[in-house]
């Protein structure tokens, strides 16, 4: 063997670092330090007594302190890696995967917006299950989606049970891993059933789970009753959860950074402690949509560089906690899907992608997470591509060095026709699917179309395109039976003030 | 303006929590009106605070200092007002509705109508219709102001309504409401009395409703 190269260290990836370990290490120890001693409110009197009788200190009936060796232990069952897998297709296969560990990104969209924007008539409007199903229609078609969330509520149905239906409309879109919402431990419940029933059984789910629950500890330091319900049904139905604050700097956490990193990391750490006295080895994604109010509107900021810095620093923390990372990118706090859109999705999904965690959501957000827009999902996917391009870095190898043609073609030649570009032009370069690089003459015949247009016509092509159901009417008719069933049961709750 | 006046205005847009009293008590020793005090002093520093916040001069940690020196101004002033008869701008409960335990809005709402003088009674999250009412018959509020975030508890700002009306008080109160999730569509859906897409707004509806602005 001839061996030319001693310690040479190889780049496999471009890296990004926020924080360095020591850094680290100080904003997790004052987090253990916050739940010592400051402690947080749990308005979940079952939650409380767990923790209690396990060793936490319990100060006027729900501020729950909990000791830094409860962390330590509760770290020690935590499980470092989260799998899940999406629906079968109809040849029985689960193909879309998430392996949630360290260094590994998925994107995926964000969750239960209020308005959408019609891809039809532009218009923005309270959003439907019609709407929820398009969207998840155009998720299952964007190579680069890996998981959905609902891209909008559903709110041309019952208010009180809109879980079930916004579940069965993405199931109708997509086989993709969803992440889901629930009203309560009831609906969560009627979801799992649901998931049963496509999943074909029981087994299947505990083979891999297709779903993980969202939900959310309120900042400053506070668990609501019915949140730590669904936490604590997760735990014992192996249902991975992901349970993230969203702290805003300056009004629901420091208003510095590493003050609201802190704050973060106690709200989710209480979670990780509770989830694994519940049931050892319970499944918990961290993380969080960590930003700041913005003190001259008091809108809390989707598009600001801060929240991309505090995604970034944050994953830097649960890659040394060893927990997968929820992240955010592909969002926006412009009104429509225009240029402040594609700028601010630019930026989180490329340092998203740079610092590599894990499960990155919220694709698909315009107006600070208020609204859903397609045309933005649709353009985020294609940045996406760029980022996982630059992802692939640069492979320094004898291959790639070529100098036997470089040798060949010498000063003057061309590579146009080597071998060497033949072998390698169709995998080392990304091919932009919107973005254009007509000359002039070409871009004019083509129809002078900017940008936000041939994101639109995309928009249009994947909704206006013939598609098989993924599943058959008997299915269906099963599924949408568990949807009729808690509107009946929750008929008198409504009082006639549906949303839409 | 006297220079005493001058000096309260600048008080309140400064923020000064301890000298704003001190100077309101100075204000009365010289002889002033406590109304005058309150319109040519007071209001005019939280009028030029409010002109700043609009024209991006002035950032919301800022404004609730003001807001926070002018009921510490108020404090001394309100029963000299109560006394001399004068129309105070009245009274806002403000609340978190069941079910929900976002806060941060009802309490910048809050903060903004303590800003423009109005007495704010906050019951906090997660109250439920019955405490509103409740708290309606004890403190005679001009207005109650209704929070929610999620689709899921704007149910309750509805159930809060009725509750008012089940108990004969929806026509003594006029009813705000606010929230992410919350529009002027489903604000008059529900009969509330207005809606408000941020705090400064809410604080704007709130003078509105009591025909003060």
């Amino acid at each position: 063997m001839e061996v030319h190269k001693v310690n040479y260290e190889v780049n496999a990836t471009p890296t990004l670092q926020i924080l360095t370990e020591d850094e680290i290490e100080a904003i997790y120890f004052s987090s253990l330090r916050v739940l010592e001693e400051t402690g947080v409110r749990c308005y979940n009197p079952e939650g409380v007594d767990i923790l209690h009788a396990h060793g936490a200190h319990v100060e006027d009936k729900n501020l729950v302190k909990v000791p830094s060796w409860m962390v330590e232990r509760a770290r020690s069952t935590l499980p470092k890696k989260v799998t899940i897998v999406g629906m079968p297709d109809k040849d029985g296969k689960r193909k879309y995967r998430m392996d949630l560990v360290k260094n590994s990104a998925y994107w995926g969209t964000g969750s239960d917006t209020p308005y959408t924007i019609d891809p039809f008539t532009l218009q923005r409007r309270r959003s439907t299950y019609q709407d929820v199903k398009n969207l998840a229609i155009i998720a299952e078609a964007l190579p680069n989606i890996d998981f959905f969330m609902s891209l909008g509520i559903t709110q041309d149905t019952a208010v009180g049970t809109y879980d079930r239906w916004q579940y069965l409309a993405m199931l109708e879109g997509t086989n993709k891993p969803i992440n889901i919402t629930a009203v309560d431990v009831e609906g969560l419940r009627d979801q799992l059933e649901m998931a049963y029933i496509r999943l074909g059984g029981k087994e299947e789910w505990k083979k891999a789970p297709a779903f993980s629950l969202y939900i959310e500890p309120v900042s400053p330091l506070s668990h609501d009753p019915i949140v730590i319900g669904k936490l604590l049904f997760c735990c014992d139905n192996d249902i991975p959860f992901v349970y993230t604050p969203c702290p805003q700097a300056g009004a629901t956490a420091p208003c510095t950074l590493a003050g609201l990193l802190v704050q973060a990391l106690s709200e989710s750490l209480f979670g990780i402690v509770l989830s694994q006295l519940r049931k050892p080895g319970a499944q918990v994604i961290i993380g969080g949509l960590l930003s700041q109010m913005d003190m001259q509107t008091t809108v809390m900021a989707y598009g600001s560089p801060e929240m991309a810095l505090l995604s970034a620093a944050y994953t830097d923390i649960t890659k040394w906690l060893m927990v997968p990372m929820y992240n955010t990118s592909g969002c926006s706090d412009a009104k429509v899907f225009d240029e402040q859109a594609a700028m601010e999705a630019t930026l989180n999904t490329f340092i998203a992608g740079l610092i590599g965690g894990n499960m990155i959501h919220d694709v698909g957000y315009i107006e600070s997470g208020l609204t859903s827009s397609p045309d933005m999902l649709v353009a985020t996917d294609e940045i996406i591509g760029m980022v996982k391009r630059f992802l692939q870095g640069i492979p320094v190898t004898r291959e790639t060095i070529p100098l036997e043609t470089i040798d060949q073609v010498g000063p003057g030649g061309h590579y146009l026709g080597t071998d060497h570009t033949l072998r390698h032009f169709k995998t080392e370069f990304w091919k932009p699917t919107l973005m254009d690089r007509l000359d002039w003459d070409r871009w004019v015949k083509a129809g002078s179309k900017p940008m936000r247009e041939r994101v639109h016509q995309r928009v249009l092509e994947i909704l206006q395109a013939e598609r098989e159901p993924l599943f058959d009417e008997k299915m269906y008719k099963e599924l949408r039976r568990i949807c009729e069933l808690a509107d009946e049961r929750h008929k008198g709750e409504e009082m006639g003030i549906g949303i839409v | 303006m006297s220079k005493i006046l001058e000096q309260l205005a600048t008080a309140i847009i400064e923020g000064d929590i301890d000298n704003t009293p001190k100077l309101v008590q100075k204000a009365l020793d010289e002889g002033l009106e406590p109304l005058t005090i309150l319109n040519d002093g007071m209001v005019m520093g939280m009028n030029e605070v409010g002109r700043r916040f609009k024209a991006g001069d002035m950032f919301v940690p800022e404004v609730l200092m003001s807001a926070e020196a002018m009921q510490a101004g108020l404090k001394v002033l309100r029963p000299l007002l109560v006394a001399s008869g004068a129309k105070l701008l009245g009274k806002v409960i403000m609340a978190t509705v069941q079910g929900d335990l976002h806060d941060i809005g009802k309490n910048l709402v809050g903060m903004m109508c303590e800003g423009a003088g109005f007495e704010v009674i906050d019951l906090g999250f997660d109250v439920p219709a019955e405490r509103i009412v409740q708290a309606v018959k004890e403190h005679k509020p001009d207005i109650v102001g209704l929070s929610a975030l999620l689709t899921t508890t704007m149910r309750q700002m509805a159930y809060t309504i009725k509750a008012l009306e089940e108990a004969g008080l929806r026509d003594k109160v006029k009813v705000m409401v606010g929230g992410a999730p919350v529009d002027e569509e489903f604000a008059k859906k529900i009969g509330a009395d207005g809606y408000g897409s941020n705090a400064a707004a809410g604080a704007e509806l709130a003078k509105k409703l009591v025909g003060a602005a």
